[in-house]
């Protein structure tokens, strides 16, 4: 692998899963457009999919990386997670009925989540010795944030039509 | 002499301290403003039927004002001047009005030096009938009944100026009195529903207006009736009931002959294609975590910029049916528009086409604006969004001169002839479920068709065409395409067709 792709697995992941709901919102937007039925559906569906996999992702990733490489590299790896999806997240937000303040706020806690978390993780690493311990800890509450917003993930769904 | 000037000012200054009072009293007035508002058909309409609002005006001073009727979920606006001294009249169409009620507002604009005062509203409620409409105008004689029908007794003032008011009434029998006291504006509406295949029986007309109507009505004029007696009147009304009329082509229909808008989606496909390609060199050539972080943030901004100078697309589709030799056509008009951003988007109406012009999605809220000058809507606006598509329904007639005639020969051949002055364009021929080329052909000459045996209908086009011609061995029909270049912008990709239905010899 490029050494610098090797660098940046998160950004290659954002990357990458902006890319497979591009597809998949692009794809579904070109059915309904060809038999007349309303796309905006499609759009909060990629909207509400992008920020829950982001958001997990973040929540499995970001913490782990700041007890391992320090909160500055972690808040760059989630940055690099997040922002790829921001040109499909203003098209989404374009073709949906969603409210602007709704999208800007789930965008900035997804932000705001980016710099904590990995700030949550350097505090662990200092609080508990040794390292493995904290890492362990840090990987268990990430998995556990991941799994509440599966389960808790209604209130991101958006009004359609 | 010091005394008597004390008070010669202090009398002064009382008598201009009252004027100024008096300005200001008269400055602060806000303008008087009567409004009256009734609706077409006795205020009588059905489920779904568009109708209009006889709207009067008056004032005491000129005042700039904007009226508003909603009806639905549709508001037809217009900015108007009303002069003191003089009554302004608009006849405002609503389309469908969903639970009957209508509501108008006038709003006075504020001007320097006069407040503008609360608005005017009225509220009115259009009746829906549920059973078929049976307007009568008579102007001397009991009431009229129709078996199946309500009857709605109409005056002249209660007929409409549109004629997509006429959709209200299934039925409409008019006496010579009450036909002659109609103006200018509702004599043109009520040809123009008679050449829409409205059923209307003329009661006592006069030679001059029988005339008059002679090849105005469409459908082979069998919907436009003369009757000399309400016996007669009946009669006729129920053979023409007894017998079906070719129904209108549905919105449904014209998007069949539409290709799906995809300019924006394939826009869009390429431009995220570059997105990610660029985003995926940035990732492997820089090593500075800002630059990929900036590449999405220039993307999205690239993105909104391209969706913003890129006009909207529009397609307009017009299908239009007549008899051979008729005067009239009729026609039907579906026109889309694809939603680029989240934005409200005004769009004009074809003055040609603004005569009877409604989105075709009742549902859609829409802000329709009225010219009060030209007495037709002028543009529509609506709220839009990315891949929305929005349509409006345009529906009227307009003057043909096609007559053709079909013959099959002893030969097995069949011999068309244009019995017409003008010469045809060429065209497609629809005959016993087959489709064949149609030769351009002089006036009163001919031409034969069948020595290449007709292809079954393929496309979309000729599919819609064969479903509108009479499945039995006389239903020949011509299609041609028409000429929008007047009606449309270029902007606007138009297509119509003339479907003419062919006399057998």
């Amino acid at each position: 692998m490029n050494p610098a792709l090797a660098r940046r697995p998160a950004a290659i992941g954002g990357l990458a899963l902006a890319a497979a709901a591009a597809l998949w919102w692009m794809g579904s937007s070109r059915l309904a457009l060809d038999d007349g039925s309303d796309a905006s559906h499609k759009a909060a569906g990629a909207l509400v999919a992008l920020w829950l996999v982001r958001g997990m992702a973040l929540a499995l990733l970001s913490l782990r990386a700041g007890v391992l490489r320090g909160w500055r590299a972690g808040a760059a790896q989630a940055l690099g997670l997040i922002a790829p999806s921001w040109p499909l997240v203003v098209l989404a937000w374009s073709a949906s009925t969603a409210a602007l303040t709704q999208v800007a706020l789930a965008e900035g806690l997804l932000l705001a989540a980016g710099i904590t978390l990995p700030l949550v993780g350097h505090g662990l690493r200092r609080l508990l010795r040794p390292a493995d311990l904290a890492e362990a800890l840090a990987t268990t509450l990430g998995v556990g944030l991941a799994a509440a917003l599966w389960y808790l993930r209604g209130p991101w769904s958006l009004p359609t039509g | 002499m010091r005394s008597s000037d004390t008070a010669w000012h202090r009398l002064l200054l009382l008598l201009l301290l009252g004027f100024a009072l008096c300005g200001i009293a008269q400055a602060a007035a806000p303008p008087r403003i009567e409004l009256t508002a009734t609706p077409a058909w006795q205020g009588w309409s059905r489920p779904g039927r568009s109708t209009e609002i006889d709207i009067r005006l008056s004032t005491d001073t000129t005042v700039r004002a904007t009226l508003e009727v909603l009806a639905g979920r549709q508001t037809v606006r217009s900015d108007i001047e009303l002069q003191p001294g003089r009554v302004s009249r608009l006849h405002i169409p609503v389309g469908s009005v969903g639970t009957g009620a209508v509501t108008v507002t006038l709003t006075v604009a504020p001007e320097a030096g006069s407040p503008a005062g609360p608005p005017e509203r009225r509220e009115l409620v259009i009746a829906q009938s549920e059973s078929p409409l049976l307007g009568v105008g008579r102007a001397t004689g009991g009431p009229v009944g129709f078996e199946g029908f309500h009857t709605v007794a109409l005056g002249a003032p209660d007929l409409p100026r549109n004629a997509s008011a006429y959709s209200s009434i299934d039925v409409l029998i008019l006496d010579a009195p009450t036909l002659g006291a109609l103006d200018q504006r509702q004599l043109a509406a009520l040809l123009a529903h008679a050449a829409a295949c409205g059923r209307i029986v003329l009661l006592n007309a006069d030679a001059g207006v029988r005339q008059a109507l002679e090849g105005a009505g469409g459908c082979g004029g069998h919907t436009l009736m003369t009757a000399t007696s309400l016996g007669e009147a009946r009669q006729m009304l129920g053979s023409s009931l007894a017998a079906s009329l070719p129904t209108a082509i549905a919105a449904a229909g014209l998007a069949e002959l539409s290709r799906p808008a995809q300019a924006t989606w394939n826009r869009l496909a390429v431009a995220l294609a570059v997105y990610f390609a660029a985003a995926l060199l940035a990732l492997l050539f820089f090593v500075a975590w800002p630059v990929p972080l900036l590449v999405p943030v220039l993307a999205a901004a690239a993105v909104l910029a391209l969706l913003h100078t890129v006009p909207p697309p529009s397609q307009l589709r017009v299908w239009s049916e007549g008899e051979s030799g008729a005067q009239v056509a009729r026609y039907q008009a579906w026109q889309q528009f694809s939603g680029q951003l989240r934005e409200s988007l005004r769009v004009p109406i074809p003055p040609q086409l603004a005569a009877a012009a409604q989105p075709c999605d009742p549902a859609q809220p829409m802000r329709l604006n009225f010219d009060a000058a030209r007495g037709q809507v002028a543009s529509a606006e609506f709220e839009t969004r990315l891949f929305r598509q929005v349509r409006l329904c345009y529906s009227g007639s307009f003057p043909m001169a096609r007559a053709l005639t079909s013959e099959v020969r002893a030969d097995g051949l069949r011999e068309v002839r244009n019995a017409g002055p003008a010469a045809w364009p060429a065209g497609l021929l629809l005959a016993q479920g087959k489709v064949h080329a149609l030769p351009a052909v002089a006036g009163g000459a001919h031409t034969v068709i069948g020595a290449v045996v007709g292809l079954p209908p393929g496309g979309a086009l000729a599919r819609t065409a064969m479903a509108r011609v009479r499945p039995d061995p006389d239903g020949v029909a011509a299609l041609w395409p028409l000429e929008l270049a007047g009606v449309a912008d270029v902007s606007i990709e138009s297509k119509g067709w003339l479907l003419v239905s062919a006399v057998p010899r």
